[in-house]
């Protein structure tokens, strides 16, 4: 039968694995949004070989299942005499994963930013810096927003895989608390509404910021009563 | 230790070899999650309002929590409500009930995008609903996304790597036995990455060789 008790027995464990899961993704995002920003100034390149090297990384990356660059990462790191604690080597690959991930986003909204006020903007003298702080930044973001809200969750999603290097995350203590207690069924629900929990408070935030800098609504087009029944799927209040 | 390039390439048949469980696992996947995923369309597209909101809440949960925790719900927790399943049938089942959630938001844009008109005039000439569905929106709906579809099919074969978890022997826990076996894990891995960056690159030619074929009917 579902037995509450055993998660409110076990909650300092739920309790330090959630915890430990918002340090490694919140890191992981703002590392690996850095790492995008430079991949993506490295993709507008003007030289060939700077742009073929990046899109080289983005594709690398979002082709290999995160589960085996974590390993890669983790296991080849000693080759090159570095050792590092099991959350640090996981937050680096992760970061390395969501960077590939942002540095799309990010190049598509510098191109959303209308060219006219670049070309502009050299015709007045600026340098590269002065355009990119100055127009592209500023601007880029109601369009890289959206998407990015996504893949920060996937982000936070995609940590539950360092449960596997050890790192004392979510779904590591999840697995913990089931070794214990023998109630597979309590404690991987009580971990994925915790999950859940977790990325609905991002999302939640993103809405938030996506209304302050004003990313386009899409406006839903004016439907007439029979396309309706077949093209829209909200029910009817 | 040095890098053996070596080693990397002696390994790479067995890899390739297990890639064939990767293959079928990820082919009946996506087939099952294109099925549901349809059926979810049109059953939300009828409107009544309880099984909406349990569509709803059911998408919200699958993309609110990690794949690895629905493998884990599929594999440890289905048996204690008396469901026990083996590793790949856990496996195929996470990974749909994962992926025709994801198909099924994709199939929600591109309906979206489907001139009003053209409903109206099926109505119009008398064909009836199941008729719609079937000649006029879904052959539509999956041109539309078929490039989304693609991505999907390569987001599953990546998915079924953490099958290896719950001790399907696939590309991943091939890799993970010969690294063990043989103290030369990061090579091992690196060549289980490669055959994984093969076949996603494999799937993403074939998607871009299908849009170019159907260009015409998708209207690009």
């Amino acid at each position: 039968m579902i037995d509450p008790q055993v998660i409110i027995d076990h909650w300092p464990y739920f309790a330090a694995g959630i915890w430990m899961t918002i340090q490694v993704s919140l890191a992981a995002i703002v590392l690996g949004f850095m790492i995008a920003f430079a991949v993506a100034l490295l993709r507008t390149s003007r030289f060939r070989l700077l742009r073929g090297v990046a899109s080289a990384y983005v594709e690398m990356l979002r082709n290999v299942p995160f589960i085996i660059l974590l390993f890669i990462f983790f296991y080849g790191l000693p080759f090159s005499g570095i050792r590092l604690p099991e959350q640090v080597a996981g937050t680096i690959a992760l970061s390395f994963f969501a960077s590939a991930y942002y540095a799309e986003i990010i190049r598509g909204a510098m191109a959303s930013v209308p060219r006219g006020q670049v070309e502009a903007a050299r015709a007045m003298g600026f340098t590269y810096g002065q355009i990119l702080r100055d127009i592209i930044v500023p601007q880029m973001w109601k369009f890289a927003l959206p998407p990015m809200a996504g893949i920060t969750t996937m982000t936070v999603k995609e940590s539950s895989i360092l449960s596997t290097i050890t790192v004392a995350e979510l779904t590591y203590q999840g697995i913990i608390v089931q070794g214990m207690t023998f109630a597979p069924f309590e404690v991987f629900f009580a971990i994925a509404a915790l999950y859940w929990i977790f990325t609905a408070v991002l999302v939640r935030l993103f809405r938030i910021a996506e209304c302050r800098v004003g990313s386009a609504e899409l406006a839903a087009a004016a439907r007439s009563p029979v396309a309706s029944k077949y093209l829209t799927l909200e029910a009817r209040p | 230790m040095q890098f053996s390039f070596e080693f990397v390439l002696e390994t790479l048949p067995a890899l390739i070899a297990a890639a064939g469980v990767t293959i079928r696992v990820a082919a009946i996947t996506i087939a099952l999650s294109l099925f549901f995923g349809t059926v979810l369309t049109i059953v939300r597209a009828l409107k009544i309002r309880p099984v909406n909101v349990a569509i709803s809440i059911y998408i919200s949960f699958i993309r609110g929590t990690p794949l690895l925790v629905q493998i884990f719900l599929a594999y440890y927790a289905l048996p204690a409500l008396g469901i026990r399943l083996g590793p790949v049938t856990a496996g195929v089942l996470a990974i749909t009930a994962n992926n025709a959630a994801f198909m099924t938001e994709i199939f929600r844009g591109a309906l979206a995008s489907i001139p009003p008109g053209q409903i109206e005039a099926a109505a119009s000439l008398g064909l009836k609903p199941r008729a719609i569905w079937l000649k006029v929106v879904l052959p539509q709906l999956y041109m539309r996304s078929l490039p989304a579809i693609v991505n999907e099919c390569t987001i599953v074969i990546k998915g079924t790597a953490l099958l290896a978890v719950i001790t399907v022997v696939e590309v991943f826990r091939t890799a993970q036995q010969i690294g063990s076996s043989s103290f030369r894990p990061f090579e091992t891995f690196v060549a289980a990455g490669i055959v994984f960056l093969g076949l996603c690159l494999i799937i993403s030619q074939f998607g871009l060789w299908l849009e170019r074929r159907f260009a015409l009917r998708r209207g690009t």
